[in-house]
């Protein structure tokens, strides 16, 4: 299982704040690409976090079983 | 006695007051998280604070910018802000500059301030502090709103993470407070989490939040850190910085379509055709090059730097897009022509415009 979490803008276009998803042995940019396929996320710019650490090299990092993502978008408002 | 209940704090103590006392502190925007913030390090005997904002107060301001009265609309929001701040302490200097950060202010003022606070409400200025902190060598203090949602971190500080590392995309187009909707109390907790970093970095106790970004949200209080390291460190010198900002924002980004007409005979000049190969009509200028907006940034070798470069499209959107990625490549003379091809077609069907 891979437990997802969803903040800001993206939250609100997945309409979720948080979903399990069956654990499926991928990369974390292949995982990004699902969602942003299934979501319609293309016209929003964020950061990703493995189990609270960000990641920068999306290609190269391989999910384990029980991670947790996190797609964390810019805010703007002040 | 006026500091006297922190003063007892044994982390605080007379010491950690002198601290305060001779820390400069820039303030940047005089909105919902400013408006928390400067009353909150003003009172605390911040020895100076600086509060930068070009707008003035509007009646939509007031539901979360506190500190600002009913019958004080239409005045300056960094000059109102001043005056509550000094009636609050007297003891303190507060210096009120009634214009926006740009890339000519921000190297002069974040040299002469030791904290830059981020109270901005758009990802342009946020990129522009991040920046002017990285040439500066100065920490930024990150704070952001999204609806009951709110961000914070410290960056640059201590040669710590920049919010580049973070948010490395530059284009993304996040919402602010006028197009999403904020409660005044979100900007009032982010504004608290913000000074108080601030506090602590001047004190030097606790944990400065560098190397992490905090979400807090305001419904369900729920709190999250997310770790992250410096990348690719941004090295960004002082001419970097004001090459990358100077010509991006202060040149003309358009030339009309007559005035484009004039400069055909330039040899110094190159027009560019942004629109696809298959789109008409077709303008037979000399020295035009086409290359479609799609496929410019690969083929920017194709251009040269030297010549100004007079872009079109179809009706001169797309140009304006080109011309500003060409702006980002250091191509410093630019324009995008207004009306594009159209406008062009029409002016030289009417006045016969020699083609050759």
């Amino acid at each position: 299982m891979l437990k997802l979490k969803y903040f800001g803008a993206v939250a609100e276009k997945i309409k979720v704040q948080e979903e399990n998803i069956p654990f499926s042995n991928s990369s974390l940019q292949e995982l990004v690409d699902a969602l942003e396929q299934k979501y319609d996320l293309s016209s929003l710019s964020y950061s990703i976090a493995v189990n609270q650490k960000i990641v920068q090299d999306t290609n190269n990092y391989m999910l384990i079983s029980n991670d947790v993502v996190a797609l964390l978008p810019p805010f703007a408002g002040g | 006695m006026r500091y006297n209940r922190q003063i007892i704090l044994p982390e605080v103590g007379e010491k950690g007051q002198e601290k305060l006392s001779h820390a400069k502190v820039l303030i940047i925007g005089a909105g919902g998280l400013g408006a928390a913030i400067l009353p909150y390090l003003a009172a605390a005997g911040i020895g100076e604070i600086g509060i930068i904002d070009d707008d003035s107060i509007e009646i939509s301001n007031l539901q979360r910018q506190v500190i600002y009265k009913s019958d004080a609309i239409g005045k300056s929001k960094a000059l109102e802000a001043k005056e509550m701040a000094l009636s609050l302490n007297p003891s303190i200097q507060v210096n009120a500059i009634t214009d926006t950060l740009n890339a000519k202010n921000a190297i002069p003022l974040f040299e002469y301030y030791d904290v830059m606070v981020d109270a901005t409400d758009n990802l342009h200025t946020k990129y522009l502090i991040n920046d002017a902190c990285v040439v500066t060598n100065k920490p930024f203090v990150y704070g952001s709103i999204y609806k009951f949602q709110g961000q914070v971190s410290v960056f640059n500080y201590q040669n710590g993470p920049t919010y580049r590392c973070l948010f490395p995309d530059e284009s993304s187009n996040s919402k602010n407070c006028v197009d999403s909707g904020v409660m005044g109390i979100s900007v009032g907790i982010i504004g608290m989490f913000q000074a108080n970093e601030v506090l602590k970095m001047v004190l030097e106790i606790g944990n400065v939040l560098s190397g992490e970004l905090l979400i807090y949200n305001m419904l369900n209080n729920d709190q999250q850190k997310f770790d992250l390291v410096r990348t690719n460190a941004i090295a960004l010198n002082r001419l970097d910085f004001e090459k990358k900002y100077n010509v991006v924002e202060n040149t003309v980004l358009e030339i009309t379509a007559n005035e484009a007409l004039e400069q055909m005979e330039n040899p110094d000049v190159l027009f560019l055709d942004v629109r696809n190969e298959e789109e008409l009509p077709k303008i037979s200028l000399p020295n035009t090059i086409q290359i479609p907006l799609s496929e410019l940034e690969e083929n920017l070798d194709q251009l040269d730097s030297n010549k100004t470069i007079l872009v079109y499209c179809q009706s001169g959107i797309r140009s304006k897009k080109a011309a500003e990625i060409l702006k980002k490549h250091q191509f410093l003379k630019v324009q995008s022509i207004a009306g594009g091809a159209l406008k062009l077609q029409g002016i030289i069907a009417t006045n016969a415009v020699s083609v050759s």
